[in-house]
């Protein structure tokens, strides 16, 4: 500065500078009150620029002018107590102002003025101003704190962001864009948006929005109620927005990329602006880069178009300030929403991976079951032989009334029941390779439950049948699937048989195959035993092998089908079996 | 009166089917292995067999064989422990192929029927 060429002292070349800039009402006047120096919180008094404004006489702002007549000669100007004047504006309207002054003597030797002029509607607006500010940093605080003390969903965190740059209490911005980068990681694509499509709208929401308190969650609630609908035309163009990253010099990556917020103005030019120009329908718009720690997340844009007012150096501040709590909140709730995708992933894997090993733990059991039965059956089947045989020829041969005869007889009874197990045993393990043919379903399930009917009737259980699978054939061994609906009858039969009941069988049609149920109205079974029921060994009863419904899955398994057993919501069990029907042509 | 030889390793089983088949009228001869019961086919002339399966030595698929190369219209039933041996395309030779049970009554049904069945044939 020492070096300028006026050689003018640098701490006056400061002070004249800070005076000049500064938002205060400030002017310095000669004896004539002609301005000799104003600041620039004087133009914007007055409606003037600062440079206009010199030269001018003050008292000619005067309301009425003769207030001011020269400066001199006001006593009150002499007291030093701050006294009250009016001025005219550049627009007409009359300011009430209150003056400091005071006089010093000039460079020239002439007398000159500071006035400093206290307006209250400046300092009205500029307080207010500050108060909006106080109210914007609250309600981001707000809302920073509240998206990541609470677990909201990404949609949510998403949602919730855009609301609050669009909002009334919020940023204020009419329309608000927010654009992602996609998983992949090459797309900077449009994710959601929201805001009116029209005037009309535009009014309905702002009012009702701001009216209502700030809390970001009654603020999302009246979003919910006032926005919902309205939003489609947004979205609409949100899901056109989309620059692949390699576009580096796209104005989106590199306000993304650089971190620099952009104000788009009209005059605004760069690649790919027009096209989002065209798209928003509108010239002007605010970008924010969205960026943690880890890099850049996307980008909000912003617009006023329903409304067409300005965006100010302030509106894009706030947009970044907010865009940088934002982009955290986004970024840790897609960091939670792939937590929980593994999470389940994993539940699943561990899911799978039990029922393989039950899986196996049975395959394994029955293996041992296959092993151990050919000894059984060797071992246990001879003497039996020997044993019932003998029995028999006793029983046969004793006198009627003999007690020995009795006696005989249960040997007998007992042996037929050791040799049933070891029947139901072998059949279980015998590889099903027999001859199938095609029998028509109805027929075969009549004949095989019709045969029931008299055992049934001796434990007093009623039979009925209701059959409705139509003419169909079923490619099957007739045999297996007549034992497997003697099984699930007499099972159903022990069941029902408590409180005399019903067993009810019916087959239909259906997609791709035939349902055959079987019914009682016994006590069912607990639900925990629902896995176990077909289970080898397992069964609630006291007689007959526990083999019975093992067999029949494995019977109905060889078929392709499916047999499934439920509590019936009116009492009792439900089986299901489920049987496909052959392919059309040529399949067996 | 039909003869009936049964080829069976164990002695209780020889005895029950013995008294069964006696009471039912037929002239019985029993054989404790294989090898005998080839022997006694070859002597002593039987109009039906009954087979046991698993025998400590020869087994009565084996001893089938033998006999069908021998006399191929002398019936044979297999009589056995073991159901799985009816996969066995060996078995599908016999004339019939009954599971052993303590109810005879199948076993002596199969005799009474192949015999009648030879009857006619012959």
């Amino acid at each position: 500065m020492t070096g300028h060429p006026d050689h003018r002292d640098w701490r006056a070349e400061t002070l004249l500078c800070g005076f000049e800039q500064s938002l205060l009402v400030q002017l310095v006047i000669d004896d004539e009150t002609r301005i000799v120096l104003a600041s620039e919180g004087a133009g914007r008094l007055f409606g003037w620029s600062r440079s206009d404004l010199i030269g001018q006489r003050l008292r000619q702002f005067a309301v009425p002018p003769s207030a001011i007549d020269s400066c001199q000669q006001s006593a009150r100007c002499e007291s030093g107590d701050p006294f009250e004047l009016e001025f005219r504006t550049s627009s007409g309207s009359v300011v009430p102002v209150e003056v400091l002054c005071g006089h010093f003597v000039g460079p020239d030797g002439a007398t000159l003025c500071y006035l400093f002029l206290d307006d209250h509607a400046t300092r009205a607006s500029l307080e207010s101003l500050r108060t909006a500010r106080l109210a914007k940093l609250s309600l981001l605080n707000q809302v920073s704190d509240a998206l990541y003390g609470a677990h909201l969903t990404l949609e949510q965190v998403l949602e919730a962001v855009l609301i609050c740059v669009a909002a009334g209490q919020g940023l204020r911005f009419n329309r608000a864009f927010l654009l992602l980068i996609d998983e992949a990681g090459q797309t900077l694509r449009g994710e959601i948006a929201i805001g009116p499509s029209n005037h009309a709208e535009a009014e309905r929401i702002w009012q009702n929005l701001e009216t209502e308190p700030v809390d970001l969650f009654e603020m999302m609630t009246t979003y919910d109620r006032s926005l919902r609908e309205t939003d489609v035309a947004v979205n609409e163009i949100v899901r056109h927005l989309s620059v692949p990253l390699a576009e580096e010099d796209h104005f989106l990556i590199r306000a993304m990329n650089g971190r620099q917020p952009i104000l788009v103005t009209g005059d605004f030019q760069a690649p790919g602006v027009d096209k989002v120009r065209e798209l928003l329908g509108h010239d002007t718009c605010a970008v924010a880069p969205l960026t943690t720690h880890h890099g850049p997340v996307g980008v909000f844009l912003a617009d006023n178009a329903i409304s067409g007012s300005a965006i100010t150096d302030l509106d894009l501040e706030f947009l970044q300030l907010f865009a940088n709590q934002s982009a955290n909140a986004i970024e840790s709730s897609r960091l939670n929403r792939e937590l929980e995708r593994r999470l389940m992933d994993l539940r699943k894997a561990h899911r799978k991976q039990r029922e393989d090993q039950q899986t196996l733990l049975r395959m394994e059991r029955l293996s041992v079951m296959g092993e151990t039965s050919a000894i059984v059956a060797h071992e246990l089947r001879n003497p039996l032989v020997s044993i019932g045989g003998f029995a028999r020829s006793l029983e046969r041969n004793l006198p009627e009334g003999d007690s020995n005869r009795e006696y005989a007889a249960i040997i007998v009874e007992e042996v037929g029941r050791l040799e049933r197990i070891i029947h139901d045993l072998l059949d279980f393990i015998r590889p099903q390779k027999r001859l199938r043919k095609r029998v028509d379903c109805d027929q075969l399930i009549r004949q095989a439950v019709e045969r029931m009917r008299e055992q049934l009737e001796a434990r007093n259980v009623g039979l009925q049948i209701d059959l409705q699978a139509g003419e169909v054939e079923l490619n099957c061994h007739p045999g297996e699937i007549q034992q497997v609906m003697q099984n699930l009858v007499m099972n159903g039969a022990q069941a029902a048989a408590d409180g005399g009941g019903t067993v009810r069988v019916t087959t239909r049609r259906i997609e791709g195959g035939v349902e055959i149920e079987v019914l009682d109205d016994g006590p069912g079974f607990a639900p925990e035993h629902a896995d176990q029921l077909f289970s080898p060994f397992y069964s609630t009863r006291t007689t007959g092998s526990g083999l019975g419904l093992t067999i029949c899955r494995q019977i109905i398994k060889a078929h392709g089908g499916v047999i499934r057993a439920d509590n019936r919501s009116e009492g009792g069990a439900r089986f299901v079996v489920v049987i496909p029907l052959p392919r059309p042509s040529g399949s067996d | 009166m039909a003869k009936v030889l049964i080829v069976d390793d164990e002695p209780n089983l020889r005895l029950l089917y013995e008294t069964e088949l006696r009471r039912a009228g037929y002239e019985t001869m029993t054989a404790s292995n294989a090898e005998q019961g080839l022997e006694y086919v070859d002597t002593m002339a039987p109009d039906l067999v009954i087979l046991d399966i698993r025998m400590a030595g020869m087994d009565g698929i084996e001893a089938l064989q033998r006999i069908l190369d021998r006399d191929n219209t002398l019936p044979v039933i297999l009589n056995t422990a073991y159901s799985s041996y009816r996969e066995n395309f060996m078995t599908w030779s016999a004339d019939a192929y009954v599971t052993k049970s303590s109810d005879v009554g199948e076993l002596i049904d199969t005799v009474k029927s192949l015999l009648q069945q030879r009857l006619v044939e012959n």
